[in-house]
């Protein structure tokens, strides 16, 4: 038997719960966007418009709230699209009438895209989160990314479409009948204010239980954070030295920080080369796409003293890995001039070590995880 | 109306980008993984997830008695929307063998033991509305 529209007889399916919960998907969705669109563009090599380095906390907050927003839209959209599962089951208009066929097409067709982009956004961005990448050719940045404008796309048809409905439903009583369905009848086990708190309050608990990797105090609560935040000087590790391939050459006696100008070698530095210069020590955040981020207290050398003077240029930045997409990164010139960005040394009073990058590595403010280059060996300007 | 019908456009436009994205930064090969998984995702929703908790609620409708119904209703969308959210994390299928910093701690364990607290909670809530109600007939 094929389920009708009027096999659902819960009072609680109704348009007063789906708006009321869908206000804060929206909220969420909206929030995970505008987030997603600082990070793409943070992550740019160039920025037609600088990328500020102030707050040096701002991709830690930036970066946290797109993670954050995106596990509490989970309950909220699973409830948003329980409440509206009957609509999936209405009948078609009859053949004889193409111009509602057409419009009835296009807009379950729209559904059906943000239902999938929704789900496919949130199921990707919390396997990331969690380094689990279970596709096999696809680029999660790049499809994460496209997705994302799917989404928002589709969510700002759907609004369109509904609005009637929706200022209709929010403007009166939630127990209102007028938009129910007529078979929508039978009392649930809650009230429908019941169930939209619930709903809320499930979206609150999903973020207390995973928050603690971004928001230190929240930690012992957060018990299905993906990190607890411990890792070596307290600052946990997204990359291997051993996953890096450089186990090997960042601990060979070979090492060697060059410094090119302009194409012509500046200097050739060692560890103890390294050691010997003007040591700074400054407190920034390592913030990562993946939506944990800790405070460190970094030091080492200042990037204006290693490029003696030079100013108002990006430095490419090598790390020692043999591949990979960030073997090579570029460090915009409002960043190499921040007073605070250092090649650093030492994280909490030690030694960095090896899987924060030793000998040496980047941190600068304001800046994704994925670009503070570890295991640096060579940094270029050109003037 | 004019509002509705600009917002169409504008939300039409970014799709158009989106799906313009996806084709030029993505090869033929990759195109068919995105598409299997944007329909997976549907498929994951609207079949399998919402035929579950269809069935879940009924079963719930059938065999709770009505004062465990309310508190049962709560723990499932509490804790059911968490548990989806946890998913990564309690199956662990990121995790490295190089990076203990990462995935590191007892998720099916705390689960379990969260979930024993959650159904309690539900039993004692139940026996709480069944007491009122046998106290206070209507």
């Amino acid at each position: 038997m094929r389920p009708t529209p009027a096999s659902f007889t819960s009072r609680l399916r109704s348009p007063a719960v789906a708006a009321r919960v869908g206000v804060w998907l929206g909220i969420c969705f909206g929030t995970c966007f505008l987030t997603g669109l600082v990070s793409h563009y943070a992550q740019l090599p160039t920025h037609p418009v600088p990328f500020p380095t102030s707050p040096s906390w701002g991709y830690r907050l930036t970066q946290g709230l797109h993670v954050v927003t995106g596990t509490a839209a989970v309950p909220l959209l699973l409830v948003k699209l329980w409440s509206v599962l009957p609509r999936l089951f209405e009948s078609l208009p009859p053949l004889g009438d193409p111009r509602r066929l057409v419009l009835t097409a296009l807009e379950r067709g729209s559904i059906a895209v943000l239902v999938s982009a929704a789900v496919f956004q949130l199921a990707t961005g919390l396997a990331n989160s969690s380094q689990w990448y279970p596709w096999s050719t696809f680029s999660f940045r790049a499809v994460h990314y496209a997705v994302a404008w799917v989404a928002i796309g589709a969510l700002l048809v759907h609004i369109a479409v509904k609005l009637p409905v929706i200022r209709d439903v929010l403007t009166s009583d939630i127990d209102d009948t007028a938009h129910d369905r007529p078979s929508a009848t039978v009392r649930g086990p809650l009230s429908r204010r019941a169930l939209v708190r619930t709903t809320f309050a499930a979206a609150g608990v999903a973020v207390l239980a995973t928050a603690g990797g971004t928001v230190p105090w929240l930690r012992r609560v957060s018990v299905f954070a993906v990190r607890t935040g411990d890792g070596p000087g307290g600052v946990p590790i997204n990359k291997s030295a051993l996953a890096a391939g450089v186990e090997d050459t960042a601990t060979s006696p070979d090492w060697r920080l060059e410094v090119v100008v302009d194409g012509a070698v500046l200097r050739t530095l060692s560890y103890d080369d390294l050691r010997a210069m003007p040591q700074h020590v400054e407190s920034l955040p390592i913030a990562c796409v993946e939506g944990w981020s800790a405070q460190g207290t970094w030091s080492g050398v200042r990037m204006g003293d290693l490029l003696d003077g030079v100013t108002g240029a990006d430095v490419q930045v090598t790390s020692l890995q043999p591949s990979g997409p960030y073997r090579r990164t570029t460090l915009p010139a409002n960043f190499a001039d921040d007073r605070r960005t250092l090649i650093a040394l030492d994280l909490a009073g030690e030694p960095l070590s090896l899987d924060h990058g030793y000998p040496c590595r980047l941190i600068a403010p304001n800046r994704p995880g994925v670009l503070q280059t570890k295991w640096v060996t060579r940094l270029e300007v050109s003037t | 109306m004019r509002a509705r019908g600009g917002l169409v456009v504008v939300g039409a436009l970014l799709m158009a980008y989106g799906g313009w994205l996806l084709l030029s930064r993505q090869d033929p090969g990759q195109w068919l993984e995105v598409l299997v998984w944007l329909a997976a995702a549907i498929v994951a929703h609207d079949v399998v997830l919402s035929g579950l908790l269809i069935g879940v609620c009924l079963l719930g409708s059938r065999l709770l008695p009505s004062p465990w119904r309310a508190p049962a209703t709560i723990a499932l969308v509490v804790w059911g929307g968490l548990t989806v959210a946890a998913i990564p994390v309690l199956t662990r299928l990121g995790a490295r063998a190089d990076n203990p910093t990462l995935l590191d701690r007892p998720y099916v364990a705390t689960w379990c033991v969260l979930s024993i607290i959650v159904a309690l909670a539900v039993l004692a809530a139940g026996r709480v509305r069944a007491r009122a109600r046998a106290d206070d007939p209507v």
